[in-house]
């Protein structure tokens, strides 16, 4: 069993469903025990290929995917899912490469906000903002 | 990364959570570096993560040149 085949089983499940496979799930496909999967897991982590969840070290995000509901509802043909940030429901967009409809809302004001990919556009107005460097990413890529 | 409707709800925001304000992409140029930084499926085996070059040069390529998106 190598790192790349947990990659694959990860992104496989959750390019088909929308959200990434807990680990006994994963283990079951890989055919791994809970301790080799949550090993592989840990390693994928430390390369920074995915974000796993204090506590459980469940999968907490497979880039640009979220394990949790977050502010960045994402709806494609095949199911509805939630992104990490703005930049990545467009992501799932770019990854998935189909149209999207992406529902989220103003960090400020809280309106509510609508924005499409159709055809390889982006229809909508407003901004992606960025509060750190992407020197300083990796430091709090939650909060990032 | 968070959605703004507007710059002055960017700087509202960032006044109110006494944060330093960062970069603003607009959407348009966000779905630019999407395509480029998840375009991959990334159940490819042959799938990596950038080097620092690499992301670099992403950023070069779509005009991030401030030293905000210096990476060392």
């Amino acid at each position: 069993m190598s790192d790349d085949q947990t990659r694959w089983h990860v992104y496989d499940v959750t390019m088909r469903e929308g959200a990434p496979p807990l680990r006994a799930r994963l283990a079951e496909l890989l055919d791994l025990s809970d301790e080799e999967a949550l090993a592989s897991l840990r390693r994928l982590a430390a390369a920074r290929m995915l974000v796993l969840q204090p506590g459980t070290e469940e999968i907490l995000m497979a880039g640009p995917f979220s394990a949790v509901p977050t502010p960045f509802r994402v709806t494609l043909k095949a199911f509805s899912c939630y992104a990490n940030c703005i930049w990545d429901a467009l992501g799932i967009a770019a990854t998935m490469q189909v149209d999207a409809e992406i529902d989220t809302s103003c960090a400020d004001c809280g309106a509510f906000a609508s924005i499409s990919v159709h055809s390889g556009e982006v229809l909508g107005d407003g901004f992606m903002h960025f509060a750190l460097p992407p020197r300083l990413w990796w430091q709090d890529i939650v909060f990032t | 990364m968070l959605f703004f409707r507007s710059e002055e709800h960017i700087e509202r925001w960032c006044t109110t959570w006494r944060l330093d304000k960062g970069a603003l992409i607009p959407l348009a140029q966000g779905w630019e570096l999407a395509k480029v930084w998840y375009g991959e499926d990334r159940r490819e085996p042959s799938w990596r993560r950038r080097t620092l070059e690499e992301t670099e040069a992403v950023f070069a390529q779509l005009g991030f040149t401030s030293d905000f998106w210096n990476l060392r």
